[in-house]
């Protein structure tokens, strides 16, 4: 147990972690993280199956990343532990007999006589102690009085609280990462969703997107109810900086869309045969409705797509979820015969493509078409996240403690000599030297020569 | 007075206050300085009377691209030579300091750097906007004031000025640590958290400035713990500073990430 013990109490490890951590980190920057095979594959080459392997591709959740981070972790805990004992006794401890020559080797020292009486002497050095704010112990009888003054005495534990800091606030990300849920909930206007893992619905109510005049998105807002045992129990309005807190789980506004899978869509049916022909017909994605025409019984619009190109292997698909380019998949039919199938596009009419439009008796026009908005709402538990904001307190509290609140001591030794007291004082504080001296001989100044 | 006139003036002081820094010191006339400072502290009051008229007028904090923030990091680095500067006597902290500022106005200055003042989107209303950037970039003018003492330390002759500027160093450090800490790390997290749902994404910018605290708090480590003094911190001090500039440059326009505003 000793030498492990050792071994992570060093400082020189937590040297070498924070630096292999860093170059750890830095290297996570430089490699996209979390993206498909294919993409490495065409970024990397060859060496994207190395990066798999070595888990660079997921750096900051890998078995490696994480195992130093423990061991970071550990350092810190023995550290701090081996320390802080010692730093306690300085701070609370009862003071030991001081040496009056050790005294007067130190930088910041007083050395003088007081023609007093031991008792008197001793009252006439503690009051401008006292006075600026220092507390007083006195050492265990000896040959001489030995005094000790301390204030600030916490501040010798500022690194010790950011060290308790950052290891709560691991311990938060830990748990974040082991009992953390998320769930993207997308919603129609209307609609309710079940909140996995939660005991309540969620139901949006309107979403709506504001704009500033001058163009550009102000806010989007989702206006969501949260529903308990079929019962409605709050109403809030969702939006980004904004989310809603419920039961432990909070809901942020991430994304929103259109439906366009469920598109509603206006056709213009026409005759080739009879150009002044047209009709018009309204009809859902997915639905096929019947026309009461003797050449077109029946139209089906079979898919829509916002921002239609062709992709790979001539595969249609929706370059943007943005009405760039809006098609409809087409079909009609003459009884049984299919008479109609193909795409017809809002910003090409004439772009005849479907199968065998041109000699298709009937051709449609794509005269408008809606979508109904939905809202993505994230669902989030984070157990860690209040032990993350524990250990930021802490780490705060801890720097400014460890800067701005430096403790000072003061040992005083008085020792009686021919009816006279001879008075020997030294000071310590880790920072601000220059402040402490000051102090130092102001109050010495004022027990040599009161006011 | 127009918002950019008085940035264009601010501009002008601190170029006049760079002249007269670099001129005292070359002529070796200590008395100069004075003058430097003076140009320096009216041109910040115009570079703040530039900062509130912004804010005013476009109804948001005066940070949310990438002039606004050079701007308001130019600003705070006169702030930390104001408090700094004159306590200090160090005589090439301000003239080398004043040439980060100025290099900064410059940049800012150029027409690269789109000015207008565009409506905020969604994620960047919040209040945090204000406390998370002001508090970061506040402490990075101080990691500023850490680079070029460390810079100077490396140039320097004469043990005593070494030894003046190591402790400016670490006294710059002292300062700029916790509010880095405190703006870039806690307050990032904390609105992370209320806009993205997630305290830490391990997005780029949030990587390199918890690099950069690390060097910093590698710093503090090897100096207090280690006993390293002198030049070996002064490294430390100065791979800080440029691990800061990073962040706040460099990821934007090297590395892609949730966090693209400035």
């Amino acid at each position: 147990m000793r030498p492990v013990v050792k071994f992570f109490s060093s400082v020189k490890l937590a040297i070498a972690l924070i630096i292999l951590i860093t170059l750890a980190s830095i290297l996570g920057t430089l490699i996209p993280q979390g993206r498909s095979a294919a993409e490495y594959a065409a970024r990397y080459g060859s060496l994207a199956g190395l990066f798999t392997s070595l888990q660079l591709v997921r750096l900051y959740q890998s078995a490696w990343y994480l195992t130093l981070l423990l061991l970071f972790a550990l350092n810190i805990a023995v550290c701090t532990a081996a320390r802080v004992g010692a730093k306690w006794r300085r701070a609370f401890g009862p003071p030991a007999p001081a040496d009056p020559q050790a005294l007067a080797a130190m930088k910041v020292r007083s050395r003088f006589r007081l023609a007093l009486p031991l008792a008197a002497a001793r009252d006439r050095v503690a009051g401008p102690l006292r006075s600026s704010g220092y507390r007083l112990a006195e050492a265990a009888p000896s040959k001489n009085t030995t005094l000790l003054a301390r204030k600030r005495r916490l501040g010798w534990f500022g690194s010790d609280v950011v060290h308790l800091g950052l290891l709560i606030i691991l311990a938060g990300g830990l748990t974040s990462g082991l009992g953390g849920r998320r769930a993207d909930l997308a919603l129609l206007e209307g609609q309710t969703a079940d909140v996995p893992r939660a005991s309540f619905q969620v139901r949006l109510d309107k979403f709506e997107t504001e704009f500033y005049p001058q163009g550009g998105v102000k806010a989007w807002k989702s206006t969501v109810t949260v529903v308990e045992n079929g019962a409605p129990v709050l109403t809030r309005v969702v939006e980004v900086n904004h989310p809603l807190s419920y039961r432990g789980f909070s809901f942020y506004q991430t994304s929103y869309g259109s439906d366009w899978d469920a598109a509603k869509v206006e056709l213009l049916v026409k005759k080739a045969a009879d150009p002044s022909f047209s009709r018009a017909v309204s009809l859902k994605t997915g639905d096929r409705v019947a026309l009461d025409d003797p050449d077109v019984s029946h139209v089906a619009v079979r898919r829509f797509v916002p921002d239609l190109v062709i992709g790979e292997g001539s595969k249609v698909q929706s370059r943007s979820r943005e009405p760039n380019n809006p098609a409809a998949l087409v079909e009609a039919w003459k009884g049984e015969e299919r008479v109609f199938s193909g795409w017809v596009f809002a910003k090409y009419p004439d772009f005849g493509q479907g199968h065998g439009a041109a000699k298709s008796p009937v051709s449609f026009v794509l005269k408008g078409y809606a979508a109904a908005s939905f809202s993505v709402l994230e669902a989030a538990k984070d157990p860690g996240a209040n032990l993350i904001w524990l250990g930021c307190l802490f780490v705060t509290a801890g720097l400014f403690l460890a800067f701005y609140w430096p403790p000072r001591e003061v040992r005083v030794v008085l020792e009686e000599a021919q009816g006279k007291v001879e008075v020997t004082a030294s000071g310590q504080a880790p920072k601000g030297r220059e402040a402490f001296e000051a102090e130092f001989n102001e109050i010495f100044d004022s027990v040599r020569r009161p006011a | 007075m127009t918002e950019s006139t008085l940035f264009t003036l601010a501009f002008v002081l601190y170029a006049g206050a760079l002249i007269v820094y670099f001129a005292g010191l070359f002529a070796r006339r200590e008395k100069w300085a004075g003058g430097g400072l003076g140009l320096a502290a009216i041109g910040f009051c115009g570079h703040t009377a530039a900062l509130v008229l912004r804010t005013a007028s476009s109804g948001h904090a005066p940070f949310t691209n990438m002039f606004e923030s050079l701007s308001f990091l130019s600003w705070a680095v006169v702030l930390a030579l104001i408090i700094f500067g004159r306590k200090t006597r160090v005589p090439q902290l301000a003239p080398y300091l004043m040439l980060i500022v100025v290099a900064l106005v410059a940049l800012a200055s150029s027409p690269l750097m789109p000015k207008g003042a565009a409506p905020l989107v969604p994620a960047l209303q919040s209040y945090w906007l204000w406390l998370h950037v002001s508090v970061t970039l506040l402490g990075e003018a101080f990691f500023a004031v850490a680079f070029v003492a460390g810079l100077l330390y490396l140039a320097a002759d004469t043990e005593e000025k070494k030894a003046r500027l190591d402790a400016l160093a670490y006294r710059a450090v002292a300062v700029g640590f916790p509010l880095f800490t405190l703006g870039g790390l806690v307050f990032g997290m904390v609105w992370a958290y209320r806009a993205w749902g997630r305290y830490w994404a391990w997005d780029p910018k949030e990587v390199w400035s918890l690099i950069t605290w690390f060097v910093f708090a590698l710093y503090l480590h090897t100096r207090i713990v280690m006993g390293w003094k002198g030049k070996r911190s002064a490294i430390v001090a100065i791979v800080g500073f440029l691990a800061a500039l990073f962040t706040y440059f460099g990821v934007n326009y090297l590395l892609a990430g949730l966090h693209s505003y400035a």
